[in-house]
């Protein structure tokens, strides 16, 4: 029998401090360094009017650096770099700012490099996902988003390695998200 | 979950009419962090059918009792209770093997947070805050302290009835899944802009704990059932 989904709600002000520390860092797994081009993934969260959006929860999903995934649905999963986490967590600071270290995905079938982000927290009752797009090659999902938003999905290079992608939750120059 | 049967998995969108609205009338922080452009919609690849199912060898996941720092400890202050429930997908088949993540107040509407400024106690026996795996039958089970109220200091007026915060990391990025679970019979309750922030009673019924069985013995408690139904069904087969 089709059962009814449970009803979701806010992870409120207080989720855990310690729940996301120990997760920014997906570029090191059991010891070993991750393949691939490691990066430092960070931005801010901002509300309605530009102002910080303190506290957020980030979750960041995202393929290997050849493009696997750590999933028993990925028919290549047995060769997902044992030195990467695909999974990230990561809470803003009082400036909204978060920060992972990650590694830029491989491309794969009919996806370009891409990491699925989600925004939880205080306001947010559900999950708001989006991605983050490395550039604006060909991709199934990048192509469903208006061409004049897509830009919005770029991670914007700032050398060293530092890669920057503001949510902007709200307001002027808003996020494209997704239906979760 | 990681039967061949989880390979066809299929997702539904979400029916608004058993979920919480978005934006919610005096919860302010909605209003300016909601977007307020529709939601795009995508086609599901690999990428959102995937998610983390490696998290029970990142965490150290074990039993849970949040009521006391070790076996031999003292407990926590507060009406020891029993939480049991299962999780299941659409088809209520079990999600097992995922990571459930819990937190809540202690006895006195307190957490363990820097961001919590409510001018009550700390209970140094009470941790407020676990992780725990689902069995092969999807079932969960915490030890715990029923939480107090606790007033939300910015709003002037609202107090948060007594309730416990679920996380759970799902099988796929798809059904990633947190909420919040409130007592039966409790007063606040009624003006609560959260759970009130389901459109019918029906849907509010489900974020609400069923008292179970009151147990007497070494251990005297008082049972709290909830299930949860994550998103995904099996595709029906195509007929030949
Ligand atoms: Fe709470």
């Amino acid at each position: 029998m089709k059962q009814i989904v449970s009803p979701g709600c806010t992870t409120g002000p207080f989720f855990p401090v310690d729940f996301s520390d120990g997760s920014e860092d997906l570029s090191q797994r059991n010891g070993l360094a991750a393949k691939g081009q490691h990066i430092i993934l960070t931005g801010h969260v901002l509300e309605l009017g530009g102002k910080p959006a303190r506290n957020m929860v980030v979750e960041i999903w995202q393929a290997d650096a050849s493009g696997i995934f750590r999933h028993p649905l990925d028919p290549r999963q047995q060769d997902c770099d044992p030195g990467f986490w695909c999974w990230g967590r990561a809470r803003t600071d009082a400036d909204g700012v978060y920060r992972f270290t990650t590694i830029i995905p491989g491309a794969y079938e009919d996806r370009a490099p891409h990491i699925n982000v989600a925004i939880l927290g205080i306001g947010l009752t559900r999950p708001l996902v989006t991605n983050i797009f490395f550039d604006a090659r060909a991709d199934v999902v990048f192509e469903c988003v208006p061409a004049e938003l897509r830009s919005r999905l770029l991670a914007k290079p700032e050398g060293d390695g530092v890669y920057r992608f503001d949510v902007i939750l709200r307001g002027e120059n808003e996020t494209p998200f997704f239906v979760e | 979950m990681m039967d061949d049967s989880t390979m066809k998995i299929d997702y539904a969108p979400y029916d608004d009419a058993t979920q919480t609205l978005r934006q919610i009338d005096k919860y302010t922080p909605s209003a300016t962090r909601v977007p307020s452009a529709p939601l795009i919609e995508r086609p599901l690849t690999l990428s959102e059918r995937t998610g983390p199912t490696e998290l029970v060898s990142k965490w150290n996941v074990g039993k849970l009792d949040l009521c006391r720092l070790a076996p031999d400890s003292p407990r926590a202050l507060g009406q020891l209770i029993h939480v049991t429930g299962r999780v299941t997908d659409e088809d209520g088949a079990p999600v097992s093997s995922v990571v459930m993540e819990i937190w809540q107040a202690n006895a006195s509407g307190k957490y363990i947070h820097e961001l919590d400024d409510h001018r009550a106690p700390l209970d140094p026996n009470f941790t407020g805050q676990g992780r725990l795996v689902t069995d092969e039958d999807g079932r969960y089970e915490v030890f715990t302290v029923k939480p107090g109220a606790y007033p939300v200091l910015y709003s002037g007026w609202w107090w948060r009835p007594p309730h416990i915060h679920f996380s759970i990391l799902g099988t796929s990025w798809m059904n990633r899944f947190i909420t919040q679970i409130f007592f039966p019979g409790e007063v606040l309750n009624e003006k609560d802009l959260l759970l009130n922030g389901v459109p019918s009673r029906d849907v509010r019924d489900r974020l609400i704990f069923k008292p179970t069985d009151t147990v007497m013995g070494d251990l005297s408690y008082i049972g709290y059932q909830r299930d949860f139904v994550l998103r995904g069904h099996r595709q029906t087969p195509e007929l030949p």
